[in-house]
């Protein structure tokens, strides 16, 4: 049984990044076409705006479709009406973990981009040792030290052709401002979002 | 004559794609062209940062350094790689037409007492090679060509997508066809095999964190490398070589499959291509698959 939000569409269409473009979908499945992925997702892009149309929040929101994005832009290149299908099943997802749906939290995405953001925000730098640990033991100590094991070969051969490196992080001098400048920006965002 | 340009190199020239800038660096030199790196520059946010922080957050990233950037100079900011490039294009674009972004971003900067109006070009740095210095000049500098070796110029996605053939994105390129990989493996004096997965999608991040999802994205470009014969691949995005490289062993393991075949930068081609040195400056013992295969093809 489904249940249907009929302010659904109109918040997706004024609060996600190019949802003001997607009045413009005209069905005509080409980005699902394009898509590495499609076959992996519960829907492809064209029936999940359908979806969202419909009103149909949590089914959209709960669905793997936001976490196979590859982000190849296939589908930015190819829409013939420009909506930008990329840009909004990312910023479906980001509604989606914003909304502490389980399916989106627990997400591997989710996982990797806490992870990711760490390094990015705290240390100004992705490093690459960093995000995979701390995304590996993000799933417990048990699954995140066989995670790790299976990965110990490319890490080493990493290692050995001084593709990475061994001891501190590579940090940005001026972390403080950086710091700043995305409180302030978190905080706009968080405007936003009310 | 020299030119200087904004660098944003990105995290991956500290790690995974070291070779890129190491062999980047060395085959600008010989243009003239010098690479001042954007002042203590920060991480892009690549394809993933938004998902737990949104669009604000991560647009300040890109911000932060294009701020910088036009503090040291009104030179075009280049960067080698396809994430930081998109990013830092994509963030620019919406600066300079987007008002309320700019006001929002500025706002942000403004918090430690900088700002930036959209006034400098981003570029990635193929689009430099291919209309500031150009394929000839390129071929101008061969003095050991990598006569006989077959390459799979594989250009991948965000070099192109989605801005190459935009007006804003310089125009430099098609997005499902782009020539400039095989005219570059080609200037170097090797052979650009014909290559159908030329703008196949390796998975990206999601490669990385659930490979199960996308080995046989790789897999199917890998059977497409075998099948057009050539014996290296060759490509400008980072993660693309990563991913092709480290995935390979598991691959094989998957589906029976027997690939072993180097990944390389086409900026390594080249330096070796220009007499330099294999491994000083064209870093070609970097690779997890050992590339000696292109070592000795210069001639």
């Amino acid at each position: 049984m489904s249940t249907y939000d009929l302010n659904f569409a109109r918040w997706v269409y004024e609060n996600v990044d190019g949802g003001d473009k997607m009045a413009l979908c005209m069905q005509c499945g080409t980005c699902s076409g394009s898509c590495p992925l499609g076959a992996q997702m519960d829907y492809g892009p064209r029936k999940l705006f359908m979806m969202v149309r419909a009103g149909l929040k949590d089914k959209v929101l709960e669905s793997n479709t936001l976490w196979n994005c590859v982000s190849c832009y296939n589908c930015v290149v190819r829409c013939p009406r420009q909506v930008p299908v990329k840009y909004v099943l990312h910023s479906l997802g980001t509604a989606a973990v914003r909304a502490g749906i389980p399916a989106a939290t627990k997400s591997d995405n989710a996982r990797f981009a806490r992870a990711f953001w760490w390094s990015a925000s705290k240390l100004g730098r992705t490093d690459e040792r960093i995000v995979t640990a701390l995304f590996y033991f993000s799933y417990g100590l048990s699954k995140g030290f066989k995670m790790a094991m299976a990965n110990l070969p490319v890490a080493l051969g990493l290692v050995k052709t001084k593709r990475m490196h061994i001891g501190a992080p590579y940090m940005c001098k001026n972390k403080g401002e950086l710091k700043t400048i995305l409180a302030k920006a978190a905080e706009i965002e968080a405007r936003h979002a009310k | 004559m020299t030119k200087t340009m904004n660098y944003y190199p990105g995290c991956s020239s500290q790690g995974s794609g070291i070779h890129l800038d190491t062999s980047l660096k060395a085959v600008m030199g010989k243009f003239g062209i010098s690479f001042r790196e954007i002042e203590d520059w920060n991480c892009c946010g690549a394809s993933v940062g938004h998902i737990c922080q949104g669009h604000l957050p991560v647009a300040a990233l890109s911000a932060r350094n294009l701020a910088a950037a036009a503090a040291a100079g009104p030179e075009d900011v280049v960067s080698p790689c396809a994430a930081c490039y998109l990013n830092t294009h994509h963030t620019n674009e919406e600066i300079r037409n987007n008002p309320e972004m700019k006001a929002e971003i500025n706002e942000a900067l403004g918090a430690v007492g900088k700002s930036y109006d959209g006034s400098l070009k981003v570029r990635h740095v193929c689009e430099v090679l291919v209309k500031d210095v150009g394929v000839e000049a390129l071929k101008s500098k061969v003095t050991k060509p990598l006569t006989g070796l077959k390459v799979a110029g594989w250009v991948g996605c965000q070099t192109v997508r989605p801005f190459a053939n935009t007006e804003a994105g310089g125009q430099w390129e098609t997005y499902d066809e782009p020539s400039f990989l095989d005219d570059f493996i080609n200037a170097s004096g090797a052979t650009a095999v014909p290559f159908k997965a030329k703008t196949k999608c390796c998975g990206g991040s999601v490669a990385v964190m659930s490979p199960d999802k996308t080995l046989e994205l790789i897999k199917d470009i890998l059977d497409e490398v075998k099948a057009s014969g050539a014996q290296v691949v060759a490509t400008p995005c980072p993660l693309c070589l990563t991913n092709m490289e480290m995935y390979q062993p598991e691959i094989n393991k998957r589906y029976g499959t027997d690939f072993n075949f180097p990944v390389v930068f086409y900026s390594q081609l080249l330096a070796l291509a220009f007499g330099m040195d294999a491994h000083k400056d064209a870093g070609l013992h970097q690779g997890l698959i050992p590339a000696d295969v292109v070592v000795a093809a210069a001639k």
